[in-house]
């Protein structure tokens, strides 16, 4: 059997850790070629983003007049979603009910930055604590299953539960921090499946789970992309596409704005996200989703290449403090070091190893993009 | 000099923190290990941690949450709930906790707080005083089983007695405050605080950081306990851990010390 | 290599936790043999006096700190009552100390006390290093602690005293005779500055 030789893209730090990636007579690969001919032509950042993000804040006073708050907008305590919320209320006038999903790893800077932006913009919070003793059992069965895409149970529960709120309040908008200048390349597929895939869930769920799913929400891919937009009216909207987002300005102005405390690394504002990113993708599966972070800011002019080469030199965990994260993690989980330790040295899987509607996906990507609906998206 | 203490507390049932409303309505608020970890992250100057099911349902503490909860905290913790006998005070303590609080067991068998004094030290015998304005009269007295049973105990003369019987602290617990965030019992902290001369810690009723301020300026070297207001966030009473951090607290104590 | 010994009182998974995190090697000495090769002991205390006495006393390992730490020189660190324990004799008990210190341990006067709360001394309160070369090195000029305690130590010698603590009047807070050390307070919660002073001592 042929193993493909190491190859890096010229452009990015994109390299064959991602199996599927193509490149071409220059070495450089198709994420590139995807942000070069696809994504960049149909991103407005100018005057014409500009005018669809008016367009787009006037419909949601519209919608949201009289009322307490005009749309949520979910909030992790992250870089993002911080800036985002910054700028909608300070810049734009809207108001926004500001939403956070507690699966039970917040960090104290999550917290702590929360509490600064919605304290200082005077803005009102809700909380969703999902229940432990659920998120526990279902982060436990994607271990035990081996797939690589063992954050879903946060993520697929900060989506279910942010859409089911809007719809039982009839909100109509709901305002994410996601955005291109620091996502236009994503983690692909195999190292990240959708977390929407509620069937795949649920197979998980059956094979490995041992609590009920009841008190955890699920959603799918067919209700938040058809039904709750076509039928209810509950749009998803991501506002940092319509303007300049530099990540490095948006770290100072919350900074000196509002005290915001910043993290080592993108998603750490979860314990369990910065365990997961930082160390079990690299070690058990070798994906380290620092190169599609830094290939991003690369191929959006905020970082060299130089510099994410060497940064990408250091591992992306802090060996100092590995073991007690890794306690840390078991004791949540409700196991021991060596069971989790065991659950690292299993056998690599893949999404394809469960049920999954990988073909609703595939369908529903290509509908959208041939319809110019959207622009970016996971391969 | 010695300054007054600022304490996070926390309630758990069924393994989970929840947030009650007059020892009622209890609302969930999450996984204990990751607030208490916050928590010790955001360097608190101790916190309390009280099983509200354990008595009721005449269990053991549960000692694996317990010695989890210890391993995370790096400023003194104090655990409740459920504790009768000196040998579950003494496997507590064992676990990596600072202290260990009854409140139940104190007035059935008073005897324990002298035997857990002589064993682990009274600065390690804290003794929980839940209150409940009862009657026509609207007297203050003691109720246990999650404010449910009273006792007929007034508060005071029970502060007397364990104070005498060898308790290092005690904590006033004002029932009908809980929850409500509208301030303190100050009548009843002041009666108590008037009638011994052990550190006490009241609990019940703080809203905001003003209480207190304004708890500190009446009684000076107080543990100013709180549990909604460190847990929630405005008017939705959104789950969020809060606290001040050191320069706020500072600000705070220092402000309400010279006023004192 | 920290050697904490496990006479069965005091926070000693507290203590080891904090090491652990440091990435600092420490092991639990509960007989004379595992106490035997100690580079640097941590005596951990909770409770009366006579009580700690005793349960030392009877640990076995009673013989064998006399000597590390009065002929080898091995340091120590007594904590809380363990601090206590390095004296004489205490006003709470009757059984003798370990006399590693020349010193009493006394009650506090509560005839002087000005609040309404005496005791125990129960709390965060200043303390001021009087050297900054061992314990407290590099550290601010008031770092703050946990105290609970109704006993105070007092040494014969000033120049045995560390650290002050005021609490209706100045106390020690902190002694060191040679590679003997105390610490009143409760490091290992005490959150940065405890940590920083059990690093200290490590580094010694």
């Amino acid at each position: 059997m042929n193993k493909k030789n190491y190859q890096i893209c010229s452009n990015c730090v994109m390299d064959t850790t991602d199996s599927q990636i193509v490149f071409d007579n220059n070495g450089v690969c198709d994420h590139c070629d995807t942000f070069i001919n696809k994504i960049a032509p149909n991103w407005h950042t100018d005057e014409q983003g500009k005018s669809e993000l008016q367009l787009l804040v006037g419909k949601i006073k519209q919608v949201g007049k009289g009322k307490d708050f005009d749309c949520i907008l979910g909030m992790s305590g992250g870089i993002d979603s911080s800036y985002l919320l910054y700028y909608v209320k300070e810049k734009l006038g809207l108001r926004p009910l500001v939403f956070h999903v507690d699966a039970g790893w917040n960090s104290q800077e999550a917290v702590n930055n929360i509490e600064k932006l919605v304290d200082k913009l005077g803005l009102d919070l809700y909380t969703e604590v999902i229940d432990w003793g659920a998120m526990r059992d279902l982060q436990l069965a994607f271990f035990k299953s081996g797939v690589s895409h063992i954050d879903t149970p946060q993520d697929h529960a900060f989506f279910a539960t942010m859409y089911k709120f809007a719809e039982q309040h009839k909100v109509k908008y709901i305002l994410t921090g996601a955005n291109l200048s620091t996502e236009c390349i994503r983690n692909p597929i195999e190292w990240m499946y959708y977390q929407s895939d509620a069937i795949q869930l649920r197979d998980i769920h059956r094979k490995f789970g041992q609590h009920s799913l009841k008190s955890y929400p699920v959603t799918s891919i067919l209700h938040h992309k058809i039904y709750l937009p076509y039928i209810k009216g509950i749009k998803v909207v991501r506002p940092l596409n319509s303007i300049p987002y530099v990540k490095q300005d948006a770290i100072k102005l919350l900074v000196e704005k509002f005290g915001w405390q910043p993290y080592p690394q993108k998603h750490f504002e979860s314990r369990f996200t910065r365990f997961y990113e930082g160390y079990w993708l690299p070690k058990k599966f070798g994906y380290d989703t620092r190169r599609v972070q830094f290939s991003s800011l690369i191929v959006t002019g905020q970082m060299t290449r130089e510099d994410a080469l060497l940064k990408l030199k250091t591992p992306p965990y802090d060996e100092s403090t590995i073991v007690q994260d890794f306690e840390y993690v078991a004791t949540k989980l409700g196991i021991s070091v060596k069971e989790l330790q065991g659950y690292m040295d299993a056998p690599n899987k893949s999404y394809r190893d469960y049920k999954s509607q990988d073909s609703v996906y595939a369908f529903g990507s290509w509908v959208m993009k041939s319809l110019g609906l959207e622009i970016g998206g996971k391969r | 000099m010695l300054r007054p203490r600022i304490i996070p507390c926390l309630l758990i049932k069924n393994g989970g923190l929840v947030k009650t409303v007059q020892f009622g309505d209890s609302k969930y608020v999450g996984d204990p290990i990751n607030a208490v970890r916050i928590f010790n992250e955001k360097e608190v100057d101790e916190l309390i941690v009280l099983d509200i099911d354990a008595s009721s349902q005449q269990r053991e503490p549960d000692y694996t949450l317990i010695k989890n909860l210890a391993a995370e905290c790096r400023m003194p913790l104090c655990y409740g709930g459920g504790v009768k006998t000196i040998s579950q005070i003494q496997k507590i303590i064992s676990l990596g906790v600072e202290k260990v609080a009854i409140s139940s067991a104190a007035i059935e068998t008073p005897d324990l707080i002298t035997q857990a004094a002589d064993q682990v030290g009274s600065q390690s015998v804290v003794v929980v005083l839940d209150v409940k304005k009862n009657g026509i009269l609207r007297r203050s007295e003691l109720f246990t089983l999650n404010g449910i049973k009273k006792s007929g105990i007034n508060p005071v003369e029970f502060a007397r007695k364990v104070e005498a019987l060898g308790a290092g602290e005690v904590v006033i617990n004002a029932i009908d405050h809980d929850g409500v965030m509208k301030g303190y019992d100050i009548n009843l902290i002041k009666s108590v605080r008037d009638s011994i001369s052990l550190p006490m810690t009241v609990l019940g009723g703080a809203g905001s950081l003003e209480d207190i301020e304004g708890l500190i300026t009446q009684f000076g070297i107080i543990g100013a306990a709180a549990g909604s207001l460190f847990v929630f966030k405005g008017k939705y009473r959104a789950v969020l851990i809060n606290y001040p951090d050191r320069a706020a607290k500072d600000a705070l104590i220092e402000k309400a010390s010279n006023l004192f | 290599m920290i050697t904490i010994i496990n006479y069965g009182l005091g926070n000693i998974q507290a203590i080891a936790n904090i090491y652990n995190r440091l990435n600092i090697p420490v092991v639990i000495a509960s007989t004379p043999d595992e106490l035997a090769s100690a580079e640097k002991i941590i005596l951990p205390g909770v409770g009366a006096f006579d009580w700690a006495m005793r349960l030392l006393n009877e640990s076995g390992m009673r013989s064998c700190l006399d000597k590390l730490v009065m002929v080898n020189k091995v340091p120590v660190l007594g904590i809380c009552v363990g601090m206590q324990m390095l004296a004489r004799c205490s006003d709470e008990g009757k059984l003798e100390g370990l006399s590693w210190i020349d010193a009493e341990v006394k009650k506090f006067d509560e005839s002087k006390f000005v609040q309404k709360t005496h005791l125990p001394h129960m709390g965060w309160n200043d303390v001021m290093p009087q050297r900054t070369d061992c314990l407290f090195r590099g550290m601010e000029a008031k770092p703050r602690y946990y105290f609970l305690h109704s006993y105070y130590f007092l040494p014969k010698n000033d120049e045995d005293v560390l650290a002050l603590t005021d609490y209706n009047g100045f106390f020690a807070s902190a002694v060191r005779s040679e590679n003997v050390f105390g610490a009143q307070f409760h490091p290992e919660k005490s959150h940065q500055w405890g940590i920083q002073l059990l690093k200290n001592f490590a580094e010694l």
